[in-house]
């Protein structure tokens, strides 16, 4: 198994790279909701679900051109997104009050199924197969990839690096900030958090979003398809920083896809899914021992007897 | 008629698994995503040991659980210090792990997972048919709600609740919090692995189709739907659950392969729905269907409060002259101060925090039966000090002796039961529990909240709760605040907040009290039941350490004062002393 050559290597860190713009993107997106609202939004995956279903369906049951389907899907789910902040999570946090993670949790755990199972009873729980552009596979230093890769890669730095620009120089960037450090501080200084939230749950799903269309385009659209990448969002959202740049939540996307590909060296394929939230595991314990309290425990202070 | 038998068999069974998750979700406020996980541990382990070893199904049961109890302390070890959205990652990731690794490893079956269990064999009696498993899953269900109940309803119940609600202030009057979140974490794995290889027992086999991401959903709209914090409402919320898809698919009439699917669409609205109108569930924490069948129907939970209301102490104080203390009883003070045997010492305590000094070289005395007062600027780290001293910091240099003995490195529930307590400046009171819940929480050495005598049938547990219900009790009528005990704390107005948290530090019956701020933000007219109080609870023998913005609060109270800036002490005395500092009155008194 450890009969390595630089071929494979080189082919594993070229799907790493590619399948890592996708984690990226949907980590930016999920660390933009969560970092800048604080809502737990489980729903993330049935929006990305739904944006490559709404394509599909101007696609090839309205019969529109791709591209204004893929574009009008994006946009109606990235609309939906909003909506759900506006019309359930936030009447909800302001009922809750201190328990509100738990309820925005628990509501979008519920719009998550609900929404997944009414895709399966409005489209059928099968498996559609989505043409677009045609397939065009590229060799370059050995390795195999095809041109939605390329795509994929492209518009995934495009939007990240769109939407740091934004953080970092215009005024919606500095509103989306304000409200990021503090909520309340924001709305007295004239901010209205309220539409902040409304925007970056646009912009979050606007990312999850591109992200469906290039896996909907690479391999086909089916009910479940938004269960893995949602749990991708998760993983690279938290460990590039729900806080931080977009730049390094979309770098750590690439890092978690090259985890993953590498330890197939290792690894049987069936574990490698597995390796990568293992990481996930490590990390966090190793979040919980830097914390203070656990590091008093095992650094006892010098005592200067007087 | 089987098959509605199978329906019941499928509610108290699934039932068994949600009432484990209540007790960690719903009282100790741990949400967990990987229960469902933890119960596939338990049925997979079954199934392997009975299909590869002919294990009898309850010893791989056994097992189980242990691997189970394991796993699930040893998640809930860097659990300890991670937020609510951190926790439910690391618990994502650890169902992730766990399902992964079923359904990699293949001996488990891969995606078929493990099927044709053996009949199993209860003492000699094979449970082939569906009514042979009626009683087994009744005593099933009866043993995990037993647990839960006699968990869930003891004074171990409301410490968990108070970790559910603040853990610092719970940590702060002595629980042991880590070990409480830890083993209550290892318990319901171990429950859920129970319930979960009764499932698998029941359905003979174990798959991981059986405890995958749509079961894990199911388990946790049984909880929200019944109510979080109550078991009862559990087995409502299981039986609504299980029942909606026949009554879905027969009286409905929606075909089979839909039902399935609106089944789940039901569900999540229910779920999103519900935590806007309902949050608290079908039948909330704290009801109890067995009172309201006996009529007792409308538990008192709101006072009728007028503006007007003040706490009844007031009425025997307020003929006192609200005046300036004259000098001669401050040097008084002063004099007794300096005579009365020191309790606590700090010596060279100093904390920097990154360039940020927060303490130099701390040189601080409380003495018996007085109260001593810091004041300073904001800023000046008064509140560290409390911090420093009660475990919550940890200290770079020096030592702090509480009669002769060392507190440096020891936890702040350590610190508590050594006999030194804290309020805190913003109160933290546990909002979701009643007035009287409060103070019992803070109430010392109660057995029932050690695993040990909760294990058997104990009569002292119960004696001991009616003794600590009725300290309680003493406690809040002492600060007036008795006709509120079934009240919510949520419900109180903040002057009330702060009378609540003085009963609850006095109820630890800790000798060293240290009170951040105990009349600041209130009512004018409280701030003298306030100070009253105080000086009651000095003249009880205990030792006072106030911290207070209020110079006449200070001037009344302080028998001694300690001047704080940038994290030093640069003068102590009198307050009449120190207001006749020319240089300290620029700093801080402002004259």
């Amino acid at each position: 198994m450890l009969a390595l050559t630089f071929e494979t290597f080189r082919q594993l860190t070229v799907d790493g790279f590619f399948r890592g713009c996708s984690y990226g993107l949907l980590g930016v997106g999920f660390a933009l909701i969560l970092g800048v609202t604080g809502r737990f939004h489980f729903a993330y995956g049935f929006l990305y679900t739904l944006a490559a279903y709404l394509a599909f369906t101007f696609a090839f049951r309205v019969n529109w051109p791709f591209w204004l389907s893929a574009a009008i899907g994006v946009v109606l789910a990235s609309v939906g997104g909003s909506l759900i902040e506006a019309r359930v999570y936030r009447p909800l946090a302001r009922n809750a009050g201190p328990t509100a993670l738990l309820a925005v949790f628990v509501a979008a755990l519920g719009i998550g199924i609900a929404g997944e199972n009414a895709i399966r009873l409005l489209w059928g729980a099968n498996t559609q197969s989505f043409y677009g552009p045609t397939k065009e596979p590229y060799t370059v230093w050995d390795a195999i990839f095809i041109n939605f890769d390329v795509w994929q890669a492209a518009s995934g730095i495009t939007i990240t690096l769109a939407l740091a620009a934004m953080l970092r120089y215009t005024a919606l960037g500095r509103r989306i900030k304000a409200t990021r450090a503090n909520p309340d501080l924001a709305r007295t200084i004239g901010i209205d958090s309220d539409r902040v939230y409304v925007i970056v749950f646009f912009l979050g799903t606007f990312c999850a979003s591109v992200a469906a269309i290039w896996y909907a385009l690479k391999y086909t659209v089916d009910p479940a398809m938004g269960t893995l990448p949602v749990t991708y969002a998760f993983v690279t959202a938290f460990l590039g920083g729900t806080q931080r740049s977009p730049i390094r939540v979309f770098s750590m996307g690439i890092v978690v896809a090259l985890i993953e590909q590498y330890s197939s060296i290792w690894l049987e394929v069936r574990y490698t899914q597995t390796a990568v939230f293992v990481v996930l595991v490590l990390y966090l314990t190793y979040l919980a021992i830097k914390s203070s309290a656990w590091t008093a425990r095992f650094s006892r202070p010098r005592i200067a007897r007087a | 008629m089987s098959l509605w038998i199978n329906y019941f068999v499928q509610i108290l069974l699934y039932g068994a698994l949600a009432l484990s998750l209540n007790l960690l979700l719903g009282y100790a406020g741990q949400v967990s995503v990987a229960h469902a996980a933890f119960g596939a541990i338990g049925g997979y382990t079954m199934a392997y040991t009975s299909l590869e070893h002919g294990w009898n199904f309850l010893l791989g049961t056994l097992l189980g659980m242990a691997i189970a109890f394991v796993l699930g302390t040893l998640v809930a070890l860097p659990a300890l210090k991670l937020s609510v959205e951190y926790l439910i990652l690391l618990t994502l990731g650890v169902s992730s792990v766990i399902l992964g690794l079923l359904v990699a490893y293949p001996s488990f079956g891969g995606t078929y997972g493990l099927i044709s269990l053996p009949a199993p064999n209860l003492f000699g009696w094979h449970l082939r048919r569906p009514e042979d498993w009626v009683l087994p899953a009744l005593v099933a269900v009866a043993i995990v709600y037993v647990i839960c109940h006699r968990i869930g309803e003891s004074p171990m119940g409301r410490v968990l609740k108070g970790l559910r609600e603040d853990p610092v202030a719970t940590s702060a009057l002595g629980k042991n919090v880590f070990a409480y979140k830890v083993s209550i974490f290892g318990l319901t794995s171990a429950l859920a692995a129970f319930a979960g290889a009764m499932l698998a027992a029941w359905l003979r086999l174990a798959t991981p189709g059986v405890y995958g991401f749509a079961f894990s959903l199911t388990i946790v709209a049984m909880v929200i739907f019944g109510g979080i914090g109550n078991l009862a409402g559990t087995m409502l919320g299981a039986t609504i659950v299980v029942l909606l898809e026949p009554v879905l698919r027969r009286v409905i009439k929606i075909e089979a392969a839909k039902a399935s699917f609106v089944q789940l669409i039901i569900y999540g609205v229910a779920l999103a729905v519900l935590m806007r109108l309902r949050p608290q569930g079908a039948l909330p924490e704290g009801f109890s269907l067995w009172r309201w069948l006996r009529g007792d129907r409308a538990p008192k939970t709101r006072v009728e409060m007028t503006a007007e209301w003040v706490p009844t102490i007031v009425q025997q104080t307020t003929d006192r002259p609200d005046t300036d203390l004259p000098v001669a009883v401050q040097e008084r003070h002063e004099r007794t101060w300096h005579e009365a045997p020191v309790v606590l010492r700090t010596t060279g305590v100093s904390k920097r925090f990154g360039g940020i000094v927060a303490a130099s070289e701390l040189e601080i005395e409380l003495r018996k039966g007085t109260i001593t007062a810091l004041v300073g600027p904001n800023g000046a780290g008064k509140t560290t000090v409390f911090n420093l001293l009660t475990g919550a910091i940890v200290p770079d240099t020096g030592s702090i002796l509480l009669n002769g003995e060392e507190l440096v490195g020891l936890d702040p529930h350590q610190v508590a039961r050594k006999g030194m307590v804290r309020t805190f400046q913003d109160v933290r009171l546990f909002n979701r529990l009643t007035c009287l819940q409060n103070v019992m929480l803070a109430v010392q050495h109660q057995p029932g909240e050690t695993f040990t005598a909760l294990a058997v049938p104990n009569g002292r547990v119960k004696q001991a709760e009616a003794e600590t219900k009725a300290k309680a009790l003493d406690w809040l009528r002492f600060v007036g605040m008795a006709e509120f005990a079934d009240i919510p704390a949520a419900a109180l107005s903040y002057g009330q907040t702060k009378l609540m948290s003085l009963a609850r530090v006095l109820a630890t019956e800790a000798d060293v009290l240290l009170l951040d701020e105990p009349a600041s933000g209130i009512d004018t007219k409280w701030v003298d039941t306030m100070l009253e109080l105080i000086e009651q609870v000095r003249d009880q023998g205990r030792t006072v350490c106030v911290v207070e913005h209020n110079l006449h609060v200070v001037g009344r109270l302080a028998d001694h004062t300690y001047f704080m800036e940038l994290g030093q002490i640069t003068a102590q005395g009198t307050i009449a002393e120190l207001t006749n500092t020319p240089r300290l009155a620029e700093v801080y008194f402002g004259t």
